[in-house]
């Protein structure tokens, strides 16, 4: 490993030769900066994989079983397993999908699900993304520039080849395709995730399609090709729910496709992932996703939530007033990283103000146990430190369930900070997974 | 993926046009260069005056530092580049990684060089990269229609900056021969009554200046 790690500058040149970048928006100003990647890889060992598969295919599975239930029967509902007004008030449910079945029932065909490791070496799910998970394409290209970078290190390390994402990834769009070309689309150049959107294109032999290249014609969506215009099957659809379509969700939308639901509803062309998945990957939703296995797979969770409590419930607001010093509070509405803090850190007027709003809004917010999760090594300036890291597993969903034998691990280079966030500063390694 | 929007098409044409426009000032610049060591110091001039770009420069000391460098100059080598990297930005899933990287590499050299104390070395990098693109182009583009539309705006472009700087007339001949095979194969819908003066003018030249065709030239490729 040291042979790969002494090549850590020229893989991070290499990563810049090749765009690998990430936008952010400071006052309203697009910047494009670069990723830092540490070469030092997290390692998974073939057991471990193994078992984390297990329960990642499980808690997918139910979530997908979640999501078609929701918008059809709502058994889970009516069994009281979760209370209607928690999933009909979150954000993330769309009315407009009710009673549409996607193409193959698959609700969630790619699943980023953040996991963090405890000191005891239990992995905990952290949050389940469902909507537009990123990410992939960073370990991804990574690894391909590490093994220029140190064959012997993949010669002498029994590794899993994670190169296959893009096979995988295109036969995950192929399994649903109602008939035409895939595409990626994407909300246009500066995204902050733009480089992801135009390397799975390549990587999956899609074309990447700004939303002007889109249109529907009699229920079907079309890209417009300069020969003549190609139907489209499958969208990889990397722009969210809301501004897919004007004429379905928000009318000012710039960058939808009017009429897409319209086509989509038709059973015309497979969108990825599905819209209103957000109702199941709702911090608020994660509470449940044990019992929802239980419901619909009558067994037990594999994966370990972290210890969650609702301010919905008043037992669990009164712990958490009581604990409040000790817990994580994190706002449902929000998402990488924002909204997030730790009741230690609130003085007393803004202490005093947070559960004000808590008890006026309980839905809105939930309290976990700080998970002491364990620090991996990175190389900075040359030392070896200790950093925070988390891991985001992509699971697939086509016409069967797999977890990426790989994933983005992302490490805070704070010493003083448990936000692993891109956008907040933080950098990312390889995930190996061995095959021993 | 050979399947081109017309917006894609766009991008190629202009990525073609702008990684052309980074090469040929590079090679103008650098004999503009040699010329001022210790010949002529106002040899810049001349090329504003034949670029029909303004002479904000003042001095041949902030025009060789401005007119390679200076991001906010329109007319600027970086600023060319990087037009042209953002175009390759774009069609990343068209040209390839492979490619793409080229032109980021070029524009890598250009910061570089700001950076760093100036020398012609890293022109001659730039230089390199961009050879080593239009190489990989040829090889990592399956789609000959998108090769087709990338070259046309390449030697359109050339003709263009040939005409600009009086090169000779074999040079503009070739130039167009170049230009004319690859917007016949490209599918590209073209002004034909714009290629028809064009190739009347480049054909009948007998060495007379040719900057009255290039509105017709650049009408030629419709985007």
């Amino acid at each position: 490993m040291q042979d790969l790690i002494k090549y850590t500058d020229n893989i991070n040149k290499l990563l810049a030769r090749f765009g690998v970048k990430f936008g952010i928006y400071k006052n309203n100003v697009f910047h494009e900066q670069l990723f830092p990647f540490d070469a030092i890889p997290r390692v998974i060992t073939a057991k471990e994989f193994d078992e984390m598969e297990k329960g990642l295919v499980q808690r997918v599975t139910a979530l997908n079983m979640f999501l078609y239930d929701i918008y059809h029967e709502q058994k889970i509902i009516k069994d009281k397993i979760i209370p209607e007004e928690f999933v009909f008030s979150s954000k993330g449910y769309l009315p407009e999908c009710a009673g549409v079945t996607p193409p193959g029932k698959v609700y969630s065909h790619i699943s980023g699900i953040d996991l963090v490791q405890a000191q005891d070496k239990k992995w905990y799910i952290l949050e389940d993304n469902l909507r537009i998970p990123s990410g992939a394409s960073y370990p991804l290209i990574a690894r391909k520039l590490c093994r220029i970078a140190s064959p012997r290190t993949y010669a002498c390390n029994a590794i899993v080849d994670n190169r296959n994402y893009g096979t995988m990834l295109s036969n995950v769009m192929n399994n649903v395709n109602t008939g035409g070309i895939n595409v990626i689309l994407t909300p246009g150049r500066y995204n902050a995730a733009f480089f992801e959107h135009a390397y799975l294109a390549e990587m999956t032999h899609s074309v990447l399609a700004m939303p002007s290249d889109l249109y529907v014609e009699n229920c079907q969506v079309y890209y417009r090709a300069m020969d003549k215009p190609q139907r489209v099957g499958a969208i990889y659809r990397r722009i969210s729910d809301e501004y897919l379509d004007p004429l379905t969700f928000l009318p000012e939308s710039l960058i939808g496709v009017p009429n897409l639901m319209a086509a989509y509803r038709a059973g015309n062309v497979a969108i990825l992932n599905t819209p209103g998945n957000g109702v199941a990957d709702d911090k608020g939703i994660y509470y449940f996703v044990p019992a929802m296995i239980k419901y619909y797979l009558g067994e037990d969770s594999i994966t370990h939530n972290a210890p969650t409590y609702l301010m919905y419930y008043q037992k669990d607001r009164d712990y958490a007033l009581a604990n409040f010093d000790k817990l994580v509070f994190k706002d449902v509405s929000e998402a990488g990283g924002y909204g997030v803090f730790f009741g230690r850190d609130l003085d007393s007027k803004k202490k005093a103000d947070f559960i004000d709003l808590m008890k006026a809004e309980p839905r809105r917010f939930i309290a976990q146990e700080i998970i002491d999760f364990i620090d991996l090594p990175i190389m900075d300036n040359g030392q070896e430190v200790l950093r925070k890291a988390d891991l985001r597993a992509f699971v697939l969903s086509g016409n069967e369930t797999k977890v990426w034998p790989s994933g983005l691990t992302r490490f805070s280079r704070n010493p003083d900070s448990f936000v692993v966030n891109s956008s907040q500063g933080g950098g990312f390694k390889d995930t190996w997974v061995l095959s021993r | 993926m050979g399947i081109i929007s017309l917006e894609k098409s766009n991008h190629l044409y202009w990525l073609g046009r702008y990684s052309e426009r980074a090469f040929t000032t590079i090679r103008t610049f650098m004999d503009a260069y040699d010329t001022m060591l210790d010949q002529d110091p106002n040899a810049y001039k001349h090329i504003c005056e034949k670029l029909h770009i303004p002479d904000v420069y003042g001095s041949k000391e902030v025009f060789i530092i401005n007119y390679l460098f200076d991001e906010t100059d329109p007319n600027s080598v970086y600023s060319n580049l990087s037009r042209a990297c953002d175009n390759a930005s774009v069609m990343r899933d068209m040209i390839s990684s492979t490619a793409l990287g080229y032109i980021q590499l070029a524009l890598d050299v250009m910061e570089d060089a700001k950076r760093e104390t100036f020398c012609l070395l890293h022109l001659q990098q730039v230089l390199d990269d961009l050879y080593a693109f239009w190489g990989s182009i040829d090889d990592y583009v399956e789609s000959s229609a998108c090769r087709n539309i990338m070259k046309t705006g390449r030697y359109i472009e050339r003709l263009d900056l040939y005409i600009r700087l009086d090169y000779d007339r074999k040079a503009m001949e070739l130039a167009y021969e170049r230009m004319a095979y690859r917007l016949q194969r490209s599918s590209a819908a073209y002004n034909e009554q714009d290629f028809k003066i064009v190739s009347d003018a480049i054909n009948n030249n007998k060495g007379g200046n040719l900057c009255s065709i290039l509105p017709n030239l650049n009408n030629i490729f419709k985007d």
